[in-house]
């Protein structure tokens, strides 16, 4: 299982903040986990967001394996102004 | 040790400007500049009225990432120090929100470094603010 963390609009956009995805694979780029992330929530949407697996900034490419934690980020707002 | 030591915090907890300048002025001689940037919440965006701000963060990754980015501004700038503090509580306006305090031997390097500091967290901290309105509650999409 994957761990899945939606955070701000996403996760409003969702309905979910948190769940886990049984993989079926024991890796699968992060491309193809998002097909499947979609999938089960057609209320996310395409763009923009950030992906990060196990709380490091995933570059294209990039495996999701069995066991990971992977957050699907709206545009960050820190910092204010 | 108190947690005010750590020179990179996020934190629901007001801080104390004045303690994080002294931080700095005390722990080197040094210094001959402090700058410091300060982001207050505010009563009005976008012609909206703001009741409070909220901040979501996520946990452990927003932290690494303000840590690698004083890392990378201590080695992109000729400073001395670097202090980093935001809150992610709901903030009213008026309300304190980050401060980043940076010091150095000459105020041209501190102000580089500081304006570069908060420019690049609004890019690589993972954290997203939400204004609370009389109407409700939304989501802020940040601009270019």
């Amino acid at each position: 299982m994957v761990r899945v963390l939606f955070f701000g609009i996403l996760a409003a956009k969702t309905g979910c903040r948190e769940t886990a995805l049984d993989m079926e694979k024991p890796a699968l780029k992060v491309e193809d986990f998002l097909d499947k992330v979609r999938k089960r929530f057609p209320g996310l949407p395409h763009a923009p967001y950030m992906v990060a697996v196990n709380e490091e900034k995933a570059e294209p490419g990039a495996m999701v394996r069995d066991g990971d934690e992977v957050a699907i980020m709206p545009p960050f707002s820190g910092g204010l102004i | 040790m108190t947690m005010n030591d750590k020179p990179v915090r996020i934190q629901s907890a007001d801080f104390s400007i004045e303690e994080e300048i002294n931080i700095l002025k005390n722990s080197s001689l040094k210094t001959g500049a402090v700058v410091t940037f300060l982001g207050v919440a505010r009563d009005f965006s976008e012609g909206k009225e703001i009741k409070s701000i909220a901040f979501e963060q996520y946990g452990k990754m927003a932290l690494k990432a303000m840590e690698r980015l004083r890392e990378d501004a201590l080695k992109r700038f000729d400073v001395i120090d670097i202090r980093m503090v935001h809150r992610v509580t709901a903030i009213s306006p008026g309300g304190q929100i980050i401060l980043i305090a940076v010091s150095s031997e000459h105020r041209d390097e501190a102000f580089k470094a500081c304006r570069w500091c908060i420019d690049t967290l609004k890019k690589t901290v993972p954290l997203w603010k939400k204004e609370i309105t009389p109407e409700g509650e939304s989501w802020v999409t940040p601009h270019p």
